[in-house]
């Protein structure tokens, strides 16, 4: 029987683990290191204030417990209102993002000039931070929910319109390839294919959406969109610390009881057969 | 004569039928985008009613091309294609879409939505002809439309599995539902682009032997493309070869060999 080294040709000589960076790369990276350690002095940081205030800290955590429910009804309205709000404005945001995505993605928009003016809205709709649009629909509308809803629509809208579009655009052409050559219209098309091929990212993304609703929402409040922050905001300024961690605890309950059904919910449908 | 053209005689149908011209093409040319090499150039043939036709020819030799321009899936640079008498060329929009409701179309990859059931699927086939939500869904179907979907199923073996995801089906069922999708559709023509690539040989078999039950008892026209030079000589009245760019083979399947066949892929 041969040798093994006689019969087989030689393997090319293999290259060293790691290579040599170009000195662009070096250059690169020392100008990443140089802005990083500038940028922890812009950004405040300071482990002498953080000393200084751990003890603060643990007064504050102290004073906590136990969360008072003096209280406890007008913030579970709150609550209540807070979560009426992130469904609200997610289930509109949704049905306003089917409509924006299809026209954005590449595969189901009629012209691409259609295309590229949604994509810029949709764009600039998600640039623009949570609470700049809560203080311009505050101004707009007026203090209360309704600001906060047509924020979260908003919010939605940049969120859901881009995942949406992404989501159309990575089905498989194959199927509307198909219907294509007996003849549908498009709209079918868009119904029967895209759609249904869709559906499973869009589900993931409308139930993350509104996971996120719920948890925006009660920033939005800080600003005087309605929902629960402001009853948390007024708590901490008037040093209530247990009443801001009843608010704190009734938050973490409502998040976590949207996460859940969320997940149930996303379970349950991408399983069902149609 | 193969068995489609001699099982059309043999019920007593008029042989001018088979000769009235199905599919027509002339001179059609196809070059790569934006360059000089063609495709195919100045390929013409004839399908009559009820034939059964075979496309053959080594990969890359532009078959797939060439099926998918006789609808313009892919817009041919040159040439005339008439489909049952109505000239396909000039048409575009509405009447386009109006020609192609009369051929089905069977892909390699079977094309089928996969979240769907078969029966869903197979309802799809109606949108050639009605437009909208009725045809969307089986819950929303009318009661004859879920029932003449159900005899497609029925008609290629798969009436249990009616309510099962398309993505829980095998690549054998799966394409049979494609099939029973473009029984739906009622077409007079039908095209496969290598509707047995994807399958193992005893699937393969099993497709190609519904193909021919099924051009023979609904007088379908049959034009597909094949690697397997068995199934053209068993399935086809003729067949086509393409090499070189050029349709280098048109003749009845019973003057050649698979010999001769295989020496077309050399």
């Amino acid at each position: 029987m041969p040798e093994p080294s006689q019969t087989r040709p030689a393997l090319p000589p293999l290259r060293d683990r790691f290579q040599r960076p170009s000195w662009l790369s070096s250059a690169l990276f020392a100008f990443f290191l140089g802005f990083f350690l500038w940028s922890l002095a812009g950004a405040g940081m300071s482990l002498q204030s953080l000393l200084h205030g751990l003890p603060n800290m643990g007064t504050i955590v102290g004073e906590m417990f136990p969360p008072a429910t003096d209280r406890a009804q007008p913030i579970l309205k709150a609550i209540l209102v807070t979560f009426q709000m992130a469904l609200v404005g997610t289930v509109i945001g949704v049905m306003l993002s089917v409509p924006m995505a299809l026209l954005a993605a590449r595969n189901t928009s009629p012209h691409p000039l259609v295309r590229y003016v949604t994509r810029s809205i949709i764009s600039f709709v998600r640039t623009v931070p949570d609470l700049a649009w809560a203080l311009f629909f505050v101004v707009s509308v007026g203090l209360g929910p309704f600001a906060g809803t047509l924020t979260i629509i908003v919010d939605t809208i940049g969120f859901c319109g881009r995942f949406f579009a992404e989501a159309f655009e990575e089905v498989d052409p194959g199927p509307s390839e198909a219907l294509d050559s007996i003849g549908s219209n498009p709209l079918d098309r868009i119904a029967v294919v895209q759609i249904p091929g869709a559906l499973a990212s869009m589900i993931n993304t409308s139930l993350f959406s509104l996971e996120k609703a719920v948890r925006s929402s009660v920033v939005l409040g800080l600003v005087g969109a309605g929902g629960i922050g402001a009853e948390l905001a007024v708590s901490m300024e008037m040093f209530r610390y247990d009443q801001a961690a009843f608010i704190i605890l009734a938050i973490f309950i409502l998040v976590y009881i949207v996460e859940g059904f969320s997940s149930r919910m996303r379970d349950r449908l991408l399983h069902q057969n149609r | 004569m193969n068995h489609v053209a001699q099982s059309i005689l043999a019920n007593g149908q008029a042989s001018a039928a088979i000769l009235s011209d199905s599919l027509q093409v002339e001179g059609l040319s196809k070059h790569f985008q934006g360059t000089d090499t063609a495709v195919f150039r100045d390929v013409s043939f004839n399908i009559n009613k009820g034939q059964a036709v075979a496309l053959i020819g080594a990969n890359g030799a532009g078959k797939s091309t060439l099926l998918r321009c006789c609808v313009r899936l892919v817009e041919p640079d040159t040439g005339k294609i008439n489909l049952s008498g109505e000239d396909l060329s000039g048409k575009s929009g509405r009447a386009l879409k109006k020609a192609r409701r009369r051929v089905g179309f069977i892909f390699q990859k079977h094309c089928l939505v996969p979240r769907l059931s078969a029966l869903t699927n197979v309802l799809h086939g109606n949108l050639a002809h009605r437009s909208g939500p009725r045809n969307w869904a089986q819950s929303f179907a009318r009661q004859e439309d879920r029932q003449r979907a159900m005899h497609c199923l029925e008609q290629v073996g798969l009436v249990d599995l009616a309510y099962q995801r398309c993505d829980q089906l095998s690549g054998g069922q799966s394409q049979r539902v494609a099939i029973a999708r473009a029984l739906m559709q009622e077409p007079s023509i039908l095209f496969a682009d290598e509707p047995t690539a994807s399958l193992d040989p005893q699937s393969g078999e099993v497709v190609m032997e519904l193909f021919a039950r099924l051009s023979q008892s609904r007088d379908l026209t049959l034009f597909f493309v094949s690697h397997h030079v068995e199934h053209a000589l068993h399935f086809a009245d003729r067949i086509l070869g393409l090499r070189s760019s050029e349709l280098q083979l048109d003749s009845a399947s019973h003057s050649e060999s698979i010999q001769s066949l295989r020496e077309f892929y050399a």
